[in-house]
């Protein structure tokens, strides 16, 4: 854990956390003196999700997505623990003038003011990231700790130890276009609760990924969208190419593995959460569904093992497509049973 | 050592969720083999195109903003809003000859959208 200096001279304790968004979320609540883990944020802001958008490419490839919408947990979690957080965005108009220089003014006027700031990122431009971590993806969440010379310390959670930043890099960062823009995005705390009630925050939030997961009216997401991946993914060699094929599973192997997820598509953080919910409420069927939850983050982990072998050709004869869309089909319904036994918990949970 | 583990072996480890032997949850470090092996898929076959494309762009079948458009990893949707230049505009002047004949200004707002210098823009690195 990195000490480091904020700019108004207060201590910051830097914390290594697997996902950026939980990782800044908690960060910021920690600093104002709330003891909140990482899987915590990210249970009480409903991280977990299920999502494939054929229709939406990224540079060629679908949009396969573990995890809620970005931006959508830190403000549940801020809501749920009852935190008051200053966002802020800047719109494109005609009459808006320049809009970078008066994000970059906003933010320098933040950290002289004593605020750590979090902001969204296109992590593409953050030079400070090597060649793979680096593709055009505008959701990355960083925290600014204050100015240096031509530069920023930043705190960004998916590295161990916070690093220096270029202005140039930021501004770039910040206003990058493309799908889901930033636009400038920055949050700040301006009072949080002392005495959060996360007991009602966790049934809340277990009872709204329920919700999410079971019962979603579009096919591509929540089990439906794992569902529907694993028809894709059987069906894929006989469609695509050799290579496009192997391309498109790489290429959900990485968003499930690589993307910052903690491991199995943030599946393990979730059992982490569950783990400690289960502690929190001292239950024990809790603590059953939070074993559950690793065991479907090993099938997904043997997923992406089994994919990894059709990308390197090893093993031709044994591994397929149709193995690796079977397992996620395993995946698919033992989350059904898991989440259907999580919402019955959930709801005779006493706050 | 394997392209995997090359590109891995930067100091800049993420960190894991990982079960321990007493039940509770861990940070950990290393990166899960399949990780490895996927990025450097997705890596890799990046690389090659840009290689095809810088070739293409050496014969005069492509121009030479094709290539830094690959470079930064854009297509020409993300590329067109970022200069400001109409989409099917910016789908032309992938041709050479379109590209050969542009005005300063365009050029200019290309790179700025890019982050690459004039000169750079004009041609693609020889060898």
């Amino acid at each position: 854990m990195a000490q480091e200096l904020t700019s108004a001279g207060k201590p910051f304790s830097h914390l290594h956390s697997a996902h950026c968004e939980s990782g800044v979320t908690a960060a910021l609540f920690r600093d104002k003196g709330i003891n909140i883990s990482e899987a915590m944020a990210f249970g009480i802001g409903s991280g977990i999700f299920f999502g494939h958008l054929p229709f939406i490419k990224w540079v060629g490839l679908p949009i396969t997505t573990y995890r809620s919408r970005p931006g959508t947990l830190f403000s549940k979690v801020a809501k749920r623990l009852g935190g008051e957080f200053i966002t802020k965005k800047y719109h494109r108009f005609w009459w808006s003038g320049d809009i970078t220089k008066q994000g970059m003014d906003d933010l320098r006027r933040l950290l002289r003011e004593g605020n750590i700031v979090g902001l969204t990122t296109n992590i593409y431009w953050l030079s400070y990231f090597p060649d793979r971590f680096r593709f055009q993806f505008n959701g990355h969440n960083i925290i600014v700790l204050r100015e240096i010379e031509n530069g920023f310390r930043v705190a960004d959670p998916v590295l161990d130890h916070p690093v220096d930043c270029l202005a140039e890099d930021l501004e770039r960062a910040r206003f990058a276009r493309g799908p889901l823009e930033p636009k400038g995005y920055m949050y700040y705390a301006k009072s949080v609760r002392p005495d959060p009630d996360f007991r009602s925050a966790c049934i809340t939030a277990m009872k709204d990924s329920c919700n999410m997961m079971l019962r979603t009216p579009f096919p591509y997401v929540g089990l439906r969208g794992i569902r529907y991946l694993a028809k894709v993914t059987i069906k894929s060699p006989d469609i695509l190419e050799a290579h496009e094929a192997r391309r498109r599973l790489a290429n959900i192997v990485r968003m499930q593995e690589e993307v910052g997820t903690g491991g199995a598509g943030f599946r393990f953080m979730y059992a982490a959460f569950l783990q400690e919910t289960a502690d929190l409420f001292g239950s024990s069927e809790l603590a059953d569904l939070s074993r559950e939850m690793t065991a479907i983050g090993d099938i997904w982990r043997e997923f992406a093992v089994v994919s990894a072998r059709i990308i390197k050709q090893r093993g031709q004869t044994e591994e397929t497509f149709a193995k690796a869309g079977g397992l996620m089909l395993i995946c698919a319904g033992r989350e059904e049973q898991l989440f259907r036994d999580l919402d019955k918990v959930a709801r005779n949970l006493k706050s | 050592m394997e392209f995997e583990d090359e590109i891995f072996n930067d100091g800049l480890s993420k960190a894991y969720y990982k079960h321990n032997d007493n039940g509770q949850y861990v940070l950990e470090k290393d990166a899960p083999w399949a990780e490895k092996v996927s990025v450097a898929l997705i890596i890799s076959s990046r690389r090659a195109l840009l290689e095809e494309i810088r070739k293409e762009v050496l014969a005069g079948r492509k121009s030479p903003l094709c290539y830094y458009m690959e470079m930064r990893q854009l297509d020409p949707g993300m590329l067109a809003k970022a200069a400001g230049i109409a989409t099917f505009r910016v789908k032309r002047h992938l041709r050479p000859e379109v590209f050969a004949r542009l005005n300063p200004s365009v050029l200019d707002r290309y790179t700025k959208a890019l982050r690459v210098t004039l000169e750079e823009l004009k041609t693609v690195p020889n060898g």
